[in-house]
């Protein structure tokens, strides 16, 4: 647990460090760049989710809502 | 004098209506400067979504494996299933978004079709025919999101229903946003509820309507399970998720993601078996009767920690990386890494190759077929529950066109994605999907 807490605090910390203006984030905006899975990979996590037992953590499924792990 | 006096109150009532009109005019003047003031200073807002988007996703799973839960750690996994989904978001005004998403998706199954085995294939730990060997989910889920002026601010709520011949999933969630230091930081908060129902279908032998007579039972020929039915047909899910995102210079940015998962109910599959290794073994045609059904704790606690790094190397290479951390207290732990290297070849075309890692232990509640004693309190032969690691390769392809210029009527196509990924465990199992992508904006 102390690990989460420690990554919370370092992200939060960063947070302070650097302020980027909206002009400067030409290259932070191109759709790869987006800090979620790529729409068309869903039907992959939904496959992890029913064969692995690991799940969440993603933006994804973190459990429930089919008969998956 | 009288003369004299009325003509000074004609004046005088005169002047006040020049000063009343000329009072009206300075009024009115200002007022419409003040008008042409505020409009000259109203911020431009953007819309949200500038138009209606819809996605249709498809893909095409195949797998395969000899350890099937099904038939209790032992026989054939392969299944096949194809999925289409269409994703339509409406932009209501400025701020607000509709969302609709429905899905199908349809499954074929040998091992699931083993639910009941006797159906005089001569192998029965291969696909059999029958309702059990495939099934069709739907699912349809809808959401509202707004954004505050400032763009600063988002909230959303959803809601879900899912089923299949066996499930039937009611869900609804929420998720709050705020974005501060100059849009840089990004801290969201989500809350999700699944309300699942089984309709408990257990395996054909422990229904006594095996289609199999008493006398071709060879092993133990007294076949009597002392099976207990589940008394319980019910799994909820309760999920809260914390996400901080930040910009972390002009070309990378990173978040990570907290989910922490409790789940209670059925969190047993009720058509897999078990067999032990203490009670004496019955078969029919060479196939194992089932001697029990998994059975699993009715609370699970599951903690996963994710980190994304995406960092912008040049115009034609960025890097998408992912890590994640998971723990619950079945006993299972596990790492996930990924990365992915889109790699732009001009304008309109992009490659993804990629690669994942993925590790876990087992399960407190896992042993591998006939293993498990009559005794334990709980038991599975499920190898998704098993220790294991597993390596994924991928490749995938996007076409982009920003200029829409290929349209269906109204349906102008935006991007193309086509995408495939192999996956290969250290166990005997192995899968592959093929994943593809439209998404269209709806206008002249």
């Amino acid at each position: 647990m102390n690990k989460y807490l420690l990554s919370i605090c370092t992200m939060l910390c960063m947070a302070s460090c650097v302020s980027i203006k909206p002009y400067e984030r030409v290259r932070l905006n191109d759709p790869d760049m987006a800090l979620a899975d790529i729409k068309c990979d869903r039907n992959l996590l939904t496959a992890h989710s029913y064969r692995e037992a690991a799940s969440g953590g993603n933006g994804g499924k973190t459990g429930g809502g089919c008969g998956c792990n | 004098m009288v003369a004299r006096l009325e003509v000074a109150v004609d004046a005088t009532k005169s002047d006040m209506i020049k000063i009343f009109a000329t009072a009206i005019i300075v009024v009115l003047y200002s007022h419409s400067t003040l008008l042409a003031q505020a409009d000259s200073t109203t911020v431009y807002k953007k819309r949200v979504l500038e138009t209606t988007e819809i996605d249709f996703l498809t893909s095409y799973y195949t797998q395969d494996g000899q350890n099937a839960a099904v038939t209790g750690g032992i026989g054939t996994e392969e299944l096949t299933d194809a999925t289409a989904t269409f994703i339509v978001s409406i932009p209501l005004n400025d701020d607000d978004v509709l969302s609709i998403d429905a899905g199908i998706s349809a499954y074929s199954s040998a091992s699931s079709s083993n639910i009941n085995p006797f159906d005089g294939d001569s192998d029965p730990y291969v696909a059999s025919s029958g309702a059990s060997s495939g099934d069709t989910w739907t699912n349809l889920t809808v959401g509202y999101s707004h954004s505050s002026d400032d763009r600063n601010k988002l909230w959303g709520v959803h809601g879900s229903i899912s089923a299949e011949y066996d499930y039937l999933s009611i869900g609804f969630g929420g998720n709050v946003s705020r974005l501060f230091n100059q849009q840089n930081t990004e801290v969201s908060l989500s809350a999700n509820v699944y309300l699942d129902t089984w309709s408990i279908i257990y395996p054909t032998e422990l229904r006594g309507s095996g289609n199999f007579r008493q006398s071709s039972i060879t092993g133990n020929r007294n076949y009597d399970p002392i099976f207990v039915p589940l008394t319980g047909k019910n799994r909820n899910s309760y999920a809260l998720g914390l996400t901080i995102s930040q910009v972390l210079s002009r070309k990378l940015q990173g978040s990570l993601t907290l989910d922490v998962v409790q789940q209670d109910g059925l969190l047993s599959t009720p058509f897999q078996r078990v067999y032990f290794e203490d009670i004496e073994d019955s078969f029919v045609d060479g196939f194992h009767l089932a001697e029990d059904i998994e059975r699993l704790p009715d609370t699970r606690m599951k903690v996963a920690l994710g980190g994304r790094l995406h960092y912008y190397i040049n115009e034609f290479l960025s890097i998408r990386s992912f890590a994640r951390y998971y723990q619950d207290d079945w006993g299972i732990g596990s790492l996930t890494a990924s990365v992915e290297l889109p790699i732009k070849l001009g304008m309109k075309w992009t490659i993804y190759p990629s690669y994942r890692y993925y590790n876990q232990g087992a399960a407190d509640y896992f042993k591998p077929y006939n293993q498990h004693l009559s005794t334990d309190p709980f038991y599975t032969s499920d190898y998704d529950l098993s220790k294991y690691n597993a390596n994924q390769y991928g490749f995938g392809v996007r076409y982009t066109d920003i200029f829409t210029s290929f349209h269906i009527g109204k349906f102008r196509l935006k991007s193309v994605d086509l995408k495939y990924y192999y996956y290969d465990r250290n166990t005997p199992f192995s899968s592959s999907i093929i994943t593809g992508g439209l998404n269209f904006v709806v206008g002249k």
